[in-house]
């Protein structure tokens, strides 16, 4: 047998991954994250960092607000874009032309005005609009309440939104309510508005007006690729990264935003109803166990003592060492204080509406004056299925929740 | 690619050709085992290497980081009669098991899965690695032409019947950690995808191969010993191995192997 012959055979392989092809140009079309220069941000934000906005792996949203100081005046300001390599960013000028827009530009953010930025990809077959602005965060009130009342289909259409309490005003300079129905949407896109884990029931309160219903649901086949095969309906306040809801679903969900008040007590009318079957991860049933809700707030030092930015996620929002004050529902905890599982709950919730008080317990007394500078950040936390972060509960499992108050200390003048 | 295979041929040829030239041998003594004229069998074992691909390599795929064959066996008969001292022809029937283990780092690559009546479509960025299996018998009928007394090459069409067919992988980051699909849209959201939490393709992606495909066989045969054949073919397949109307893979992927081995002449 000729060597060069069989040279030939076993180059087959190789001819084919040598017909590599060229590249094509970029199709993505992102501002990936913005940032003010100014000479003196203190001034204007809580943190200096604050400067740089990072735009999250929720692409779709196209809102990109800096939250500035209630009192803070801003002019204009040299902005600096950083958008997907090779795409091409233009701002839309006074008479509503976009032209070309350089880095560095000096942008009139005053009066909360909205700028509207097109950027177009590489290849010039894409494009997104986004719109930039400067917001005030709002000031702060001793007292929080939500009655769940002002409640729209997203952007999408896809699934429900609510107004939060205007503090909760996130970097889309919006005040809404988090939950899981975007990373939902990933993985049931069949679902109706209805279908989510998060839907409103219109005079389905105790008062007769809507309420939230959060239900345990099942992901379908897509949530079982990836091994997420239910989704506990949620509320929260903070950000949920979708982008990062399947890569790291504990991580997508970060809480709190800043508070200048001490929380003592929550109180939340509630009914539930827990589904039939407790699952595990693995979508297997365990006998002897019934779901939990559950309901909790959180006051925690938002930055440690190297001045870097602390949020709590899915892994540590009621362990963080930074939390100084917790109320939760009461639960079965094992000796080492983590969630036990049982077949008997002590929530207390029952299928008819009760009005239930959850006083905030505080491990650490919180320093007024860092209160005051915004040191602090509250969580408000609740959910169909109390390990529904690790994808295990009951499908069907059911929480109804309305008018939502945060009571708190009244501060001296 | 097309210039590659006839690069291929040629160099088969020009083999043959240089073989022919420094042959002593007697067209009789190689020829088949009774007479110039006449036919016989010939029973095959080999050693299957290639890949399933689209063809040419899309530009979505950037880099091909592993290929590792699977299987490989393949066994089989071939009839042949020989109508004259150069020519002739054969029929046979191999069967094989063959696959491939790839991983290929992709950019902008069109996925569009539905899963009982759910549908996730968008482009990903990443890692793709895919596994396949397939088991089956194929049926060449070729020309054969001796170019010396020690060598034959034969060309024809085939077709391919499959028992069994597996195809399955999954999508992760890639070495740079780069891994996303934007949904729907390169606008779209963009979902993040690690090695801890790939997703695997569905499970009833086999069921969307075709159970037959066609092709054609290029194989030379150099008679080492007077009943021993060393021999190689490719198999170059022709059609599709995914039914026309399955949109989750958006190219058409081709079946090419090829095979080396030693046979026995009667």
């Amino acid at each position: 047998m000729n060597k060069t012959s069989l040279a030939v055979l076993a180059a087959v392989p190789f001819l084919l991954s040598s017909c590599i092809q060229d590249e094509q140009e970029n199709t993505e079309c992102d501002i990936e994250a913005v940032s003010l220069h100014l000479d003196n941000p203190n001034t204007f934000f809580v943190k200096e960092a604050d400067t740089l906005l990072v735009a999250g792996n929720d692409r779709a949203s196209s809102d990109l607000a800096f939250l500035i100081k209630s009192f803070a005046k801003i002019q204009s300001v040299p902005t600096t874009l950083s958008i997907t390599a090779g795409a091409t960013a233009y701002i839309e000028s006074d008479g509503g032309v976009f032209v070309p827009f350089v880095n560095g530009t000096s942008v009139d953010f005053s009066d909360e005005q909205v700028h509207r930025f097109r950027i177009v990809s590489e290849d010039k077959a894409w494009s997104r609009i986004y719109n930039l602005s400067v917001k005030h965060r709002p000031e702060g009130e001793g007292y929080l309440s939500s009655d769940f009342e002002n409640y729209y289909l997203d952007a999408s259409g896809k699934y429900y939104v609510w107004d939060a309490p205007s503090i909760f005003i996130d970097e889309t300079g919006k005040s809404t309510w988090k939950n899981g129905n975007p990373g939902f949407k990933i993985s049931k896109s069949s679902a109706l508005p209805m279908d989510y884990p998060s839907t409103p029931v219109a005079g389905g309160g105790p008062d007769g007006s809507a309420c939230v219903k959060l239900e345990t649901c099942d992901t379908g086949p897509f949530g079982k690729m990836a091994n997420m095969r239910l989704a506990s309906g949620s509320m929260f306040n903070g950000f949920f990264d979708v982008g990062n809801a399947i890569k790291d679903p504990l991580g997508a969900t970060q809480f709190g935003s800043p508070f200048t008040f001490k929380p003592l007590l929550m109180r939340i009318w509630l009914r539930y109803e827990p589904g039939s079957v407790y699952q595990d991860r693995s979508g297997s049933p365990i006998e002897g166990i019934v779901d939990e809700p559950d309901v909790y707030v959180v006051l925690y030092r938002n930055e440690d003592a190297s001045g870097n930015k602390v949020q709590p996620d899915g892994n540590d929002m009621l362990t963080n060492p930074h939390i100084v004050g917790k109320g939760r529902l009461p639960h079965h905890f094992d000796a080492n204080g983590g969630d036990m599982l049982s077949g008997n709950p002590i929530h207390g919730i029952t299928s008819e509406w009760q009005e239930f008080s959850i006083p905030v317990e505080y491990t650490t007394e919180p320093d007024p004056d860092i209160l005051e500078k915004e040191g602090y950040s509250i969580i408000i936390s609740i959910a169909s299925s109390w390990q529904g972060g690790y994808f295990k509960g009951a499908i069907g499992s059911k929480l109804y929740i309305d008018n939502l108050q945060i009571f708190c200390e009244e501060k001296e003048d | 690619m097309k210039h590659r295979i006839y690069t291929i041929i040629a160099a088969l040829f020009v083999l043959a050709a240089s073989a022919n030239a420094q042959q002593e041998d007697s067209w009789e003594k190689w020829g088949p085992t009774r007479g110039l004229k006449s036919d016989g069998f010939i029973v095959r074992a080999g050693y299957v290497i290639g890949g399933t691909t689209p063809l040419p390599l899309p530009a979505e795929i950037r880099k091909i980081n592993s290929f590792s064959p699977r299987g490989g066996i393949s066994l089989g008969f071939d009839g042949y009669t020989m109508f004259s001292k150069r020519w002739g022809v054969s029929l046979g029937a191999h069967l094989f098991w063959e696959g491939f283990h790839t991983s290929a780092d992709v950019k902008n690559y069109y996925v569009w899965l539905e899963q009982e009546g759910e549908i996730t479509k968008g482009y990903f960025t990443g890692t793709n690695v895919t596994n396949t299996d397939l088991l089956g018998l194929t049926i060449p009928i070729l020309a054969t032409f001796r170019m010396s007394p020690r060598w034959n090459v034969s060309f024809g069409p085939y077709m391919s019947f499959y028992f069994m067919h597996t195809f399955d992988g999954e999508v992760y980051d890639n070495n740079e950690g780069i891994g996303y699909i934007r949904q729907d849209t390169p606008t779209g959201s963009k979902v993040l995808i690690s090695k801890e939490n790939a997703m695997s393709y569905p499970e009833d992606f086999a069921d969307h191969m075709v159970p037959v495909s066609l092709g054609l066989e290029l194989g030379f045969d150099w008679k080492a010993m007077r009943h021993l054949n060393v021999f190689g073919k490719l198999d170059w397949g022709l059609t599709n191995i995914w039914e026309s109307n399955f949109e989750a893979i958006s190219f058409k992927m081709y079946p090419i192997y090829g095979t080396i081995g030693v046979a026995y002449r009667y």
